[in-house]
């Protein structure tokens, strides 16, 4: 029932999201670039979010996720570089070697907690960077990297279009795209949420000896919650390749993007659908609003933001939306 | 048939064993109760029995199968349930979720989960009252018959309860083994582990002693209330 309802409220949002970069065009004409391209990054951080709390329901909390990411944007880049295949067949592609990935890892892991797990995790990024920089560089670029080809590329008459409206065309078709890919993320993770997967979850989460004596084969849920978790950022990691048109080890396998896929829920609130978007759109926000009005230096701002909404709202914007609904409710 | 038979089980944490070739059966339909001071390895023994700890040596044979091998997630498929020392409910989930995790993963234990949960109920008609409530804003002794309950959703024919007096009122104990008593009345065979020694031997038809890992008597449970060396080291009479 709840799952129905939130499907529904799904499919409002994919129409709106459909014509949103339209919208945007309709209101605020040349602005309008920098704004899709503020969307572009909240949808993307969103979906690496959202994949990294379906990992972190089942306590395992990774430090993995620019190895998935990395491993979708360098299998499709290698695939474009030596075959003449359709383009897109990168993104399957993508999501097959960042699930295989996910099973390796995830089967090494199985037996460490907490912090060893953390660390564990966080290594594995690291050496497949180095992998990658090892691998004969006709192959795999070696340290320069590999260039990408785009996946769209717009029609346009020379002279007819401003510079924004080409760069506007361009970057529309990778908004849906990466739309369409966030909106798939969100239907697993409603599943997950309404299906018994999210009672093992949480089981496995908060008491792995008593999830054992409910008969839930823990081991068994914990790599199923890493092949759902790196599908998506596999993916993700294919499309961005595409779009900023090169891969390269320090770029693509980037501590950053580890960092940005915890931080993000945690700062929305975890184990929810709602919480790692919510926060995705405040940090893309927050980080864009920073970045205009100091330029330089801006991350400092960056930080003390996030070390304030760790002191002030530790359960993130979802716990702080559901104390305001329950003063709200106490003051009727 | 016997439901348990456990016969020279060793179990070590690490290098450092806990269990010393500890035996014991329990029959079909019987209330056992296994007591002993705090350390004697009353925690370890059960766990040992229901797969958590898998450092061990000798034969564990539930209902005519050996299970000393299988993981705990195997072991509650050959119902046998564990009510785990301290409850360990899922705090931020409602009491009813809490009952229905219990049944989730079994198939044979999922298809009848509504007439259990039923049963649960009628068991202890408080947790009925506070289906919607989230476990962690429980009484203790509330937390406890939750705990019951959600290894009952696993549909056992044999329930291992750790010591469930664990820090609850006197009277709130008399209500969790009298439901314990009716639950093996019910046809469950039972096997309690406890250090609230004179409330136990009341309940269970025969007990163990178990002293540094080892069983050092056994007997009817009647008997063992007028045994004074029981009354001397348990019972404080």
């Amino acid at each position: 029932m709840k799952l129905r309802m939130n499907l529904v409220l799904l499919a409002l949002a994919a129409v709106l999201l459909f014509f949103l970069p339209d919208l945007l065009k309709l209101f605020f004409d040349k602005a309008s670039v920098s704004y899709l391209s503020l969307l572009i990054n909240a949808t993307s951080l969103a979906i690496l979010a959202l994949s990294w709390d379906i990992l972190a329901r089942t306590g395992q909390l990774s430090l993995a996720h620019a190895a998935f990411f990395g491993a979708g944007a360098y299998s499709t880049a290698i695939l474009v570089k030596q075959t003449d295949v359709s383009l897109w067949l990168g993104l399957p592609l993508a999501a097959l070697s960042a699930v295989l990935l996910a099973l390796l890892l995830g089967s090494v892991t199985l037996q460490l907690r907490g912090i060893y797990f953390a660390i564990a995790t966080l290594s594995f990024a690291e050496v497949l960077k180095a992998v990658i920089q090892k691998l004969p560089s006709s192959l795999a670029g070696g340290a320069a990297g590999i260039n990408v080809e785009p996946l769209f590329r717009p029609q346009f008459i020379a002279g007819e279009m401003e510079r924004w409206e080409i760069a506007f065309l361009r970057n529309e078709s990778y908004f849906l795209l990466y739309a369409g890919l966030l909106l798939a993320t969100i239907v697993l993770s409603l599943l997950i949420e309404s299906s018994s997967l999210s009672y093992a979850f949480s089981a496995i989460r908060t008491n792995e000896e008593v999830a054992a004596v409910m008969g839930v084969k823990a081991a068994r849920f914990k790599l199923l919650a890493f092949v759902l978790s790196s599908m998506p950022v596999g993916i993700l990691g294919a499309i961005q390749a595409h779009r900023i048109g090169s891969v390269s080890p320090d770029e693509t396998f980037n501590v950053g993007t580890t960092v940005l896929a915890l931080v993000t829920p945690i700062f929305g609130g975890l184990y929810t659908s709602l919480g790692p978007i919510l926060g995705a759109l405040g940090l893309a926000s927050i980080e864009e609003f920073l970045r205009r009005t100091f330029s330089e230096g801006y991350l400092i701002g960056y930080g003390i933001v996030l070390v304030l909404s760790i002191l002030f709202m530790p359960k993130g914007i979802m716990g702080l939306l559901r104390s305001l609904r329950k003063a709200q409710r106490e003051s009727l | 048939m016997k439901a348990l038979e456990v016969k020279n089980l060793s179990a070590f944490y690490g290098k450092i064993q806990v269990l010393w070739d500890v035996s014991f059966e329990v029959e079909e339909g019987e209330f056992v109760t296994i007591i002993g001071a705090n350390g004697a390895g009353k925690t370890t023994l059960l766990k040992s029995i229901s797969g958590l700890i898998s450092n061990k040596k000798g034969t564990v044979t539930a209902f005519g199968k050996s299970i000393e091998q299988l993981s705990a997630a195997k072991i509650v498929r050959s119902h046998i349930g564990h009510v785990p020392e301290g409850r360990q409910l899922f705090h931020l989930m409602t009491v009813l979720e809490n009952l229905e995790s219990g049944a989730d993963y079994l198939p044979h234990a999922k298809r009848e989960a509504a007439k259990t949960k039923a049963y649960v109920y009628s068991l202890f008609p408080r947790l009925k009252e506070r289906e919607k409530q989230l476990a962690g804003t429980l009484s203790g002794g509330e937390r406890q018959m939750l705990a019951i309950g959600r290894a009952l959703m696993t549909k056992p024919k044999l329930l291992l309860v750790d010591e469930p007096s664990l820090g609850l009122a006197p009277a709130l104990t008399k209500t969790v083994f009298q439901a314990l008593k009716t639950i093996n009345q019910e046809g469950v065979t039972i096997v309690l582990v406890e250090q609230n020694v004179l409330q136990s031997l009341k309940a269970a038809q025969r007990a163990y002693v178990l002293e540094n890992g080892e069983v050092v008597k056994s007997a009817e449970a009647s008997s063992l209330l007028n045994d004074p060396e029981i009354q001397a080291a348990y019972l404080a009479i």
